[in-house]
Protein backbone atom coordinates (compact mmCIF):
# COMPACT_ATOMS: atom_id res chain seq x y z
CA UNK A 1 0.00 0.00 0.00
CA UNK A 2 2.80 2.41 0.79
CA UNK A 3 5.72 0.98 -1.10
CA UNK A 4 4.68 2.14 -4.54
CA UNK A 5 4.57 5.77 -3.51
CA UNK A 6 7.91 5.87 -1.77
CA UNK A 7 9.11 8.89 -3.74
CA UNK A 8 5.73 10.41 -4.52
CA UNK A 9 5.10 12.37 -1.30
CA UNK A 10 8.21 14.51 -1.73
CA UNK A 11 7.44 15.26 -5.35
CA UNK A 12 3.84 16.07 -4.42
CA UNK A 13 4.99 18.28 -1.55
CA UNK A 14 7.42 20.09 -3.77
CA UNK A 15 4.72 20.70 -6.34
CA UNK A 16 2.32 22.07 -3.71
CA UNK A 17 5.05 24.27 -2.26
CA UNK A 18 5.73 25.68 -5.73
CA UNK A 19 2.04 26.33 -6.33
CA UNK A 20 1.82 28.12 -2.98
CA UNK A 21 4.83 30.25 -3.85
CA UNK A 22 3.29 31.19 -7.20
CA UNK A 23 -0.04 31.93 -5.56
CA UNK A 24 1.84 34.20 -3.18
CA UNK A 25 2.98 36.18 -6.21
CA UNK A 26 -0.61 36.59 -7.36
CA UNK A 27 -0.69 33.71 -9.85
CA UNK A 28 -4.34 32.72 -10.00
CA UNK A 29 -3.80 29.75 -12.30
CA UNK A 30 -1.37 28.25 -9.78
CA UNK A 31 -3.85 28.93 -7.01
CA UNK A 32 -6.61 27.21 -8.98
CA UNK A 33 -4.31 24.24 -9.45
CA UNK A 34 -3.56 24.21 -5.72
CA UNK A 35 -7.27 24.19 -4.97
CA UNK A 36 -7.98 21.39 -7.44
CA UNK A 37 -5.19 19.28 -6.00
CA UNK A 38 -6.11 19.66 -2.34
CA UNK A 39 -9.83 20.46 -2.15
CA UNK A 40 -11.22 16.98 -1.60
CA UNK A 41 -8.76 16.12 1.17
CA UNK A 42 -9.30 19.42 2.93
CA UNK A 43 -13.05 19.28 2.46
CA UNK A 44 -13.10 15.86 4.14
CA UNK A 45 -11.16 17.30 7.10
CA UNK A 46 -13.67 20.09 7.59
CA UNK A 47 -16.76 17.99 6.90
CA UNK A 48 -15.78 15.55 9.62
CA UNK A 49 -15.57 18.38 12.14
CA UNK A 50 -18.48 20.62 11.17
CA UNK A 51 -20.67 17.75 9.88
CA UNK A 52 -22.74 19.82 7.49
CA UNK A 53 -21.85 20.18 3.85
CA UNK A 54 -22.80 23.80 3.47
CA UNK A 55 -20.83 24.78 6.57
CA UNK A 56 -17.82 22.73 5.44
CA UNK A 57 -18.02 24.52 2.10
CA UNK A 58 -18.04 27.85 3.89
CA UNK A 59 -14.97 26.71 5.83
CA UNK A 60 -13.24 25.68 2.61
CA UNK A 61 -14.00 29.05 1.05
CA UNK A 62 -12.76 31.00 4.04
CA UNK A 63 -9.68 28.81 4.29
CA UNK A 64 -8.69 29.24 0.66
CA UNK A 65 -9.20 33.00 0.79
CA UNK A 66 -6.94 32.90 3.82
CA UNK A 67 -4.42 30.68 2.01
CA UNK A 68 -4.43 33.10 -0.94
CA UNK A 69 -3.88 36.10 1.31
CA UNK A 70 -1.20 34.38 3.37
CA UNK A 71 0.54 32.29 0.74
CA UNK A 72 3.61 34.48 1.04
CA UNK A 73 3.86 33.56 4.71
CA UNK A 74 3.98 29.89 3.85
CA UNK A 75 7.68 30.17 3.06
CA UNK A 76 8.39 30.85 6.70
CA UNK A 77 5.94 28.30 8.04
CA UNK A 78 8.61 25.59 7.76
CA UNK A 79 6.11 22.81 7.46
CA UNK A 80 4.88 20.65 4.61
CA UNK A 81 2.32 22.47 2.45
CA UNK A 82 -0.44 20.01 3.25
CA UNK A 83 0.31 20.34 6.97
CA UNK A 84 0.09 24.11 6.74
CA UNK A 85 -3.16 24.06 4.78
CA UNK A 86 -4.74 21.33 6.89
CA UNK A 87 -4.01 23.37 10.02
CA UNK A 88 -5.73 26.39 8.46
CA UNK A 89 -8.80 24.34 7.56
CA UNK A 90 -8.94 22.69 10.98
CA UNK A 91 -8.58 25.98 12.81
CA UNK A 92 -11.36 27.53 10.76
CA UNK A 93 -13.54 24.46 11.32
CA UNK A 94 -12.97 24.63 15.06
CA UNK A 95 -13.74 28.37 15.01
CA UNK A 96 -17.04 27.61 13.39
CA UNK A 97 -18.11 24.72 15.59
CA UNK A 98 -17.71 26.85 18.65
CA UNK A 99 -20.21 29.37 17.29
CA UNK A 100 -22.87 29.83 19.93
CA UNK A 101 -25.80 29.12 17.61
CA UNK A 102 -24.35 25.75 16.77
CA UNK A 103 -23.51 24.93 20.36
CA UNK A 104 -27.04 25.76 21.47
CA UNK A 105 -28.69 23.27 19.14
CA UNK A 106 -30.31 20.28 20.70
CA UNK A 107 -27.61 17.74 20.24
CA UNK A 108 -29.71 14.67 19.51
CA UNK A 109 -31.93 16.40 17.04
CA UNK A 110 -29.04 18.25 15.47
CA UNK A 111 -27.05 15.11 14.96
CA UNK A 112 -30.02 13.17 13.66
CA UNK A 113 -30.81 15.70 10.98
CA UNK A 114 -27.42 16.97 9.98
CA UNK A 115 -24.83 14.30 10.47
CA UNK A 116 -22.99 13.07 7.45
CA UNK A 117 -22.34 9.38 7.19
CA UNK A 118 -19.84 8.60 9.89
CA UNK A 119 -19.19 5.07 8.74
CA UNK A 120 -16.67 3.78 8.21
CA UNK A 121 -15.22 5.49 11.22
CA UNK A 122 -11.82 7.12 11.17
CA UNK A 123 -10.13 4.05 12.53
CA UNK A 124 -11.21 2.12 9.47
CA UNK A 125 -10.20 4.69 6.92
CA UNK A 126 -6.56 3.87 7.12
CA UNK A 127 -4.91 4.82 3.89
CA UNK A 128 -1.56 5.59 5.35
CA UNK A 129 1.01 6.89 2.94
CA UNK A 130 4.68 6.81 3.47
CA UNK A 131 4.76 10.19 5.20
CA UNK A 132 1.95 9.12 7.48
CA UNK A 133 3.69 5.99 8.65
CA UNK A 134 5.32 7.62 11.64
CA UNK A 135 2.24 9.10 13.27
CA UNK A 136 0.29 5.95 12.54
CA UNK A 137 3.00 3.80 14.09
CA UNK A 138 3.06 6.04 17.15
CA UNK A 139 -0.73 6.01 17.41
CA UNK A 140 -0.62 2.25 17.49
CA UNK A 141 1.71 2.49 20.47
CA UNK A 142 -1.03 4.15 22.53
CA UNK A 143 -3.45 2.16 24.59
CA UNK A 144 -6.98 1.77 23.25
CA UNK A 145 -8.58 4.55 25.29
CA UNK A 146 -5.84 7.02 24.46
CA UNK A 147 -6.21 6.25 20.76
CA UNK A 148 -9.97 6.51 20.91
CA UNK A 149 -10.06 9.87 22.71
CA UNK A 150 -7.35 11.45 20.57
CA UNK A 151 -8.95 10.16 17.38
CA UNK A 152 -12.37 11.53 18.35
CA UNK A 153 -10.90 14.90 19.26
CA UNK A 154 -8.80 15.18 16.13
CA UNK A 155 -11.21 13.99 13.48
CA UNK A 156 -14.49 15.20 14.85
CA UNK A 157 -13.20 18.33 16.52
CA UNK A 158 -14.68 17.34 19.86
CA UNK A 159 -13.79 19.16 23.05
CA UNK A 160 -12.86 17.29 26.24
CA UNK A 161 -16.42 17.40 27.49
CA UNK A 162 -17.85 16.35 24.14
CA UNK A 163 -15.48 13.38 24.01
CA UNK A 164 -16.56 12.54 27.58
CA UNK A 165 -20.25 12.64 26.79
CA UNK A 166 -19.71 10.79 23.52
CA UNK A 167 -17.98 7.94 25.35
CA UNK A 168 -20.04 8.16 28.54
CA UNK A 169 -16.90 8.64 30.59
CA UNK A 170 -16.02 11.15 33.31
CA UNK A 171 -14.44 14.37 32.04
CA UNK A 172 -11.36 13.93 34.23
CA UNK A 173 -10.73 10.46 32.85
CA UNK A 174 -10.96 11.70 29.26
CA UNK A 175 -8.60 14.59 29.99
CA UNK A 176 -6.12 12.16 31.48
CA UNK A 177 -6.31 9.80 28.49
CA UNK A 178 -5.70 12.67 26.10
CA UNK A 179 -2.91 14.23 28.13
CA UNK A 180 -1.07 10.94 28.60
CA UNK A 181 -1.71 9.91 25.03
CA UNK A 182 -0.22 13.14 23.70
CA UNK A 183 2.82 12.79 25.98
CA UNK A 184 3.37 9.26 24.74
CA UNK A 185 2.95 10.40 21.15
CA UNK A 186 5.47 13.15 21.72
CA UNK A 187 7.99 10.67 23.07
CA UNK A 188 7.45 8.39 20.11
CA UNK A 189 7.36 11.09 17.41
CA UNK A 190 10.44 12.90 18.57
CA UNK A 191 12.70 9.90 18.66
CA UNK B 1 0.70 35.91 32.12
CA UNK B 2 3.70 34.12 30.80
CA UNK B 3 3.88 30.56 29.71
CA UNK B 4 7.21 29.73 31.26
CA UNK B 5 6.77 26.09 32.09
CA UNK B 6 8.03 24.07 29.10
CA UNK B 7 5.78 21.11 29.90
CA UNK B 8 2.74 23.33 30.06
CA UNK B 9 3.74 25.00 26.81
CA UNK B 10 4.04 21.68 25.07
CA UNK B 11 0.77 20.40 26.53
CA UNK B 12 -1.14 23.54 25.51
CA UNK B 13 0.41 23.51 22.02
CA UNK B 14 -0.54 19.85 21.61
CA UNK B 15 -4.11 20.40 22.77
CA UNK B 16 -4.40 23.49 20.61
CA UNK B 17 -3.40 21.50 17.55
CA UNK B 18 -5.50 18.51 18.56
CA UNK B 19 -8.42 20.89 18.97
CA UNK B 20 -9.33 20.17 22.58
CA UNK B 21 -8.16 23.59 23.73
CA UNK B 22 -11.38 25.50 23.27
CA UNK B 23 -13.28 28.68 24.00
CA UNK B 24 -11.53 31.40 25.96
CA UNK B 25 -8.47 29.23 26.55
CA UNK B 26 -8.02 28.77 22.79
CA UNK B 27 -8.32 32.49 22.15
CA UNK B 28 -5.89 33.32 24.96
CA UNK B 29 -3.46 30.79 23.58
CA UNK B 30 -3.77 32.40 20.14
CA UNK B 31 -2.95 35.76 21.75
CA UNK B 32 0.20 34.19 23.19
CA UNK B 33 1.07 32.76 19.79
CA UNK B 34 1.15 36.21 18.21
CA UNK B 35 3.92 37.29 20.55
CA UNK B 36 5.82 34.10 21.23
CA UNK B 37 7.93 32.73 18.40
CA UNK B 38 9.03 29.68 20.37
CA UNK B 39 5.43 28.81 21.11
CA UNK B 40 4.65 29.08 17.39
CA UNK B 41 7.51 26.67 16.75
CA UNK B 42 6.06 24.28 19.31
CA UNK B 43 2.68 24.49 17.56
CA UNK B 44 4.34 23.94 14.17
CA UNK B 45 6.05 20.85 15.58
CA UNK B 46 2.74 19.42 16.76
CA UNK B 47 1.09 20.29 13.47
CA UNK B 48 3.80 18.41 11.65
CA UNK B 49 3.23 15.49 13.99
CA UNK B 50 -0.55 15.35 13.97
CA UNK B 51 -1.77 16.73 10.63
CA UNK B 52 -0.69 13.63 8.68
CA UNK B 53 -3.42 11.80 10.58
CA UNK B 54 -5.85 13.61 8.29
CA UNK B 55 -4.62 11.42 5.50
CA UNK B 56 -6.77 8.65 6.93
CA UNK B 57 -9.86 10.42 5.68
CA UNK B 58 -11.34 9.43 2.36
CA UNK B 59 -11.47 12.50 0.09
CA UNK B 60 -14.85 14.17 -0.35
CA UNK B 61 -15.57 16.42 -3.33
CA UNK B 62 -16.90 19.87 -2.53
CA UNK B 63 -19.40 21.33 -4.96
CA UNK B 64 -18.17 23.41 -7.88
CA UNK B 65 -19.74 26.58 -6.54
CA UNK B 66 -17.17 26.68 -3.72
CA UNK B 67 -14.40 27.55 -6.14
CA UNK B 68 -16.57 30.16 -7.85
CA UNK B 69 -17.10 31.86 -4.52
CA UNK B 70 -13.40 31.69 -3.68
CA UNK B 71 -12.58 33.21 -7.05
CA UNK B 72 -15.04 36.01 -6.48
CA UNK B 73 -13.54 36.71 -3.08
CA UNK B 74 -9.92 36.79 -4.16
CA UNK B 75 -10.74 39.39 -6.72
CA UNK B 76 -10.29 37.99 -10.16
CA UNK B 77 -11.16 35.25 -12.53
CA UNK B 78 -9.24 33.13 -14.96
CA UNK B 79 -12.09 33.59 -17.39
CA UNK B 80 -11.37 37.25 -17.28
CA UNK B 81 -13.44 38.36 -20.22
CA UNK B 82 -16.58 36.64 -19.12
CA UNK B 83 -16.60 37.58 -15.50
CA UNK B 84 -16.31 41.19 -14.67
CA UNK B 85 -14.93 41.89 -11.28
CA UNK B 86 -16.25 44.94 -9.56
CA UNK B 87 -14.07 47.82 -8.53
CA UNK B 88 -12.71 48.20 -5.06
CA UNK B 89 -11.77 44.58 -4.95
CA UNK B 90 -8.07 45.17 -4.97
CA UNK B 91 -8.36 47.39 -1.98
CA UNK B 92 -10.45 44.80 -0.27
CA UNK B 93 -7.84 42.13 -0.90
CA UNK B 94 -5.48 44.28 1.13
CA UNK B 95 -8.31 44.82 3.55
CA UNK B 96 -8.87 41.09 3.99
CA UNK B 97 -5.20 40.49 4.40
CA UNK B 98 -5.26 42.65 7.48
CA UNK B 99 -8.27 40.95 8.93
CA UNK B 100 -8.49 37.63 10.63
CA UNK B 101 -10.60 34.82 9.35
CA UNK B 102 -13.30 35.81 11.76
CA UNK B 103 -14.11 38.76 9.59
CA UNK B 104 -14.58 36.79 6.42
CA UNK B 105 -18.33 37.00 6.77
CA UNK B 106 -18.01 40.75 6.66
CA UNK B 107 -15.76 40.49 3.63
CA UNK B 108 -18.27 38.22 1.94
CA UNK B 109 -20.97 40.78 2.64
CA UNK B 110 -18.79 43.44 1.05
CA UNK B 111 -18.33 41.36 -2.07
CA UNK B 112 -22.06 40.78 -2.30
CA UNK B 113 -22.62 44.47 -1.95
CA UNK B 114 -20.04 45.32 -4.59
CA UNK B 115 -21.40 42.83 -7.05
CA UNK B 116 -24.77 44.52 -7.18
CA UNK B 117 -23.14 47.71 -8.35
CA UNK B 118 -23.60 47.88 -12.06
CA UNK B 119 -20.35 48.09 -14.00
CA UNK B 120 -19.97 51.08 -16.27
CA UNK B 121 -19.73 49.81 -19.80
CA UNK B 122 -17.93 52.62 -21.56
CA UNK B 123 -14.43 53.87 -20.98
CA UNK B 124 -11.99 55.72 -23.16
CA UNK B 125 -9.22 53.66 -24.69
CA UNK B 126 -5.82 54.68 -23.52
CA UNK B 127 -2.17 53.73 -23.68
CA UNK B 128 0.98 54.49 -21.75
CA UNK B 129 4.65 53.61 -21.92
CA UNK B 130 6.20 53.37 -18.50
CA UNK B 131 9.88 54.19 -18.34
CA UNK B 132 12.54 54.44 -15.70
CA UNK B 133 14.15 57.77 -14.90
CA UNK B 134 16.84 57.09 -17.51
CA UNK B 135 14.11 56.60 -20.13
CA UNK B 136 14.45 52.82 -20.38
CA UNK B 137 10.96 51.67 -21.36
CA UNK B 138 9.86 48.83 -19.15
CA UNK B 139 6.12 48.45 -19.29
CA UNK B 140 3.45 49.09 -21.90
CA UNK B 141 -0.15 49.57 -20.76
CA UNK B 142 -3.15 49.58 -23.05
CA UNK B 143 -6.88 49.60 -22.52
CA UNK B 144 -8.38 47.61 -25.40
CA UNK B 145 -11.90 47.93 -24.06
CA UNK B 146 -13.84 49.02 -21.04
CA UNK B 147 -12.83 47.30 -17.86
CA UNK B 148 -9.72 45.64 -19.28
CA UNK B 149 -6.11 46.71 -19.08
CA UNK B 150 -3.39 44.84 -20.92
CA UNK B 151 -0.02 45.23 -19.28
CA UNK B 152 3.03 44.11 -21.21
CA UNK B 153 6.47 43.82 -19.71
CA UNK B 154 8.63 45.27 -22.48
CA UNK B 155 11.86 44.80 -20.62
CA UNK B 156 11.63 42.73 -17.44
CA UNK B 157 13.87 43.42 -14.49
CA UNK B 158 16.61 40.84 -14.24
CA UNK B 159 16.13 40.11 -10.57
CA UNK B 160 12.96 40.41 -8.58
CA UNK B 161 14.28 38.92 -5.33
CA UNK B 162 10.86 37.57 -4.50
CA UNK B 163 9.24 40.97 -4.89
CA UNK B 164 6.02 41.56 -6.82
CA UNK B 165 5.15 44.35 -9.25
CA UNK B 166 2.08 46.44 -8.60
CA UNK B 167 0.45 48.78 -11.11
CA UNK B 168 -0.91 52.13 -9.95
CA UNK B 169 -2.87 54.89 -11.53
CA UNK B 170 -1.99 58.33 -10.23
CA UNK B 171 -4.72 60.97 -10.52
CA UNK B 172 -3.96 64.63 -11.02
CA UNK B 173 -4.57 65.25 -7.40
CA UNK B 174 -5.03 62.50 -4.91
CA UNK B 175 -3.46 59.27 -3.84
CA UNK B 176 -2.32 56.55 -6.28
CA UNK B 177 -4.91 53.83 -6.76
CA UNK B 178 -3.84 50.23 -7.03
CA UNK B 179 -4.84 48.35 -10.16
CA UNK B 180 -3.36 45.10 -8.95
CA UNK B 181 -0.26 42.97 -9.04
CA UNK B 182 1.16 42.31 -12.50
CA UNK B 183 3.41 39.56 -13.83
CA UNK B 184 7.12 40.37 -13.88
CA UNK B 185 7.38 39.10 -17.44
CA UNK B 186 5.08 38.65 -20.41
CA UNK B 187 1.58 40.03 -20.35
CA UNK B 188 -0.97 40.55 -17.63
CA UNK B 189 -4.62 41.12 -18.31
CA UNK B 190 -6.22 43.13 -15.55
CA UNK B 191 -9.98 43.00 -15.46
CA UNK B 192 -11.74 45.36 -13.12
CA UNK B 193 -15.28 46.54 -13.54
CA UNK B 194 -15.73 50.17 -12.60
CA UNK B 195 -12.19 50.44 -13.86
CA UNK B 196 -12.98 53.68 -15.61
CA UNK B 197 -13.97 55.11 -12.24
CA UNK B 198 -10.53 54.12 -11.00
CA UNK B 199 -8.90 55.55 -14.08
CA UNK B 200 -10.96 58.75 -13.98
CA UNK B 201 -8.65 61.72 -13.68
CA UNK B 202 -5.63 59.45 -13.91
CA UNK B 203 -2.63 61.19 -15.41
CA UNK B 204 0.12 58.65 -14.91
CA UNK B 205 0.60 54.91 -14.55
CA UNK B 206 3.34 53.73 -12.21
CA UNK B 207 4.76 50.34 -11.28
CA UNK B 208 6.28 49.71 -7.88
CA UNK B 209 8.14 46.75 -6.41
CA UNK B 210 6.23 45.45 -3.44
CA UNK B 211 6.18 42.45 -1.15
CA UNK B 212 4.52 39.42 -2.75
CA UNK B 213 0.80 39.99 -2.96
CA UNK B 214 1.14 43.74 -3.24
CA UNK B 215 1.75 46.74 -1.04
CA UNK B 216 0.66 46.05 2.52
CA UNK B 217 -0.18 49.71 3.04
CA UNK B 218 -2.39 50.17 -0.01
CA UNK B 219 0.01 52.81 -1.27
CA UNK B 220 3.19 52.44 -3.29
CA UNK B 221 6.10 51.77 -0.96
CA UNK B 222 8.22 54.94 -0.87
CA UNK B 223 11.34 54.64 -2.97
CA UNK B 224 10.09 51.52 -4.74
CA UNK B 225 8.39 53.13 -7.74
CA UNK B 226 10.35 51.61 -10.61
CA UNK B 227 8.86 53.26 -13.67
CA UNK B 228 6.06 55.55 -14.70
CA UNK B 229 4.51 57.06 -17.80
CA UNK B 230 1.87 59.57 -18.84
CA UNK B 231 -1.49 58.23 -19.91
CA UNK B 232 -2.46 59.01 -23.52
CA UNK B 233 -6.21 58.89 -24.08
CA UNK B 234 -7.49 58.16 -27.54
CA UNK B 235 -9.83 60.65 -29.23
CA UNK B 236 -13.46 60.21 -28.29
CA UNK B 237 -14.56 59.39 -31.86
CA UNK B 238 -12.96 55.97 -31.51
CA UNK B 239 -15.37 55.07 -28.74
CA UNK B 240 -18.12 52.69 -29.57
CA UNK B 241 -21.59 54.12 -28.99
CA UNK B 242 -23.43 52.93 -25.90
CA UNK B 243 -25.75 50.01 -26.53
Amino acid sequence: MTGASSTAPNAANERLANLLAQAGLGDRAAFADLYETTKSKLFAVSLRIVRERHIAEEVLQDSFVNIWNNATKYAVAQSAPMTWMTAIVRNRSLDIVRRPFLEMQDEDDYFATNMVDERPGPEHLLEARRDQVKIERCMKGLDGEQQQTITLAFFQGLSHSEVASHLGKPLGTVKTHIRRGLLKLKGCLET
Amino acid sequence: MKLANPELRSKLAAEYVLGTLRGGARRRFEDHLKLDMDLRAEVAKWETHLMPLADRLAPVEPRGRVWKKIEARIGSSTKADEVRITGGLWESVAFWRNLGLGSSGLAAAMVTMMFVLKPVEQAPMLTAVLAEDDNVARVFVEQPKAGVLMVKMVQPWKTMNGMALELWVVPKDGAPRSLGVINDSGETKLVLARMDEKLAGGMVFAVSKEPPGGSPTGKPTPGMVMCKGAIARMPAKQLQPPI
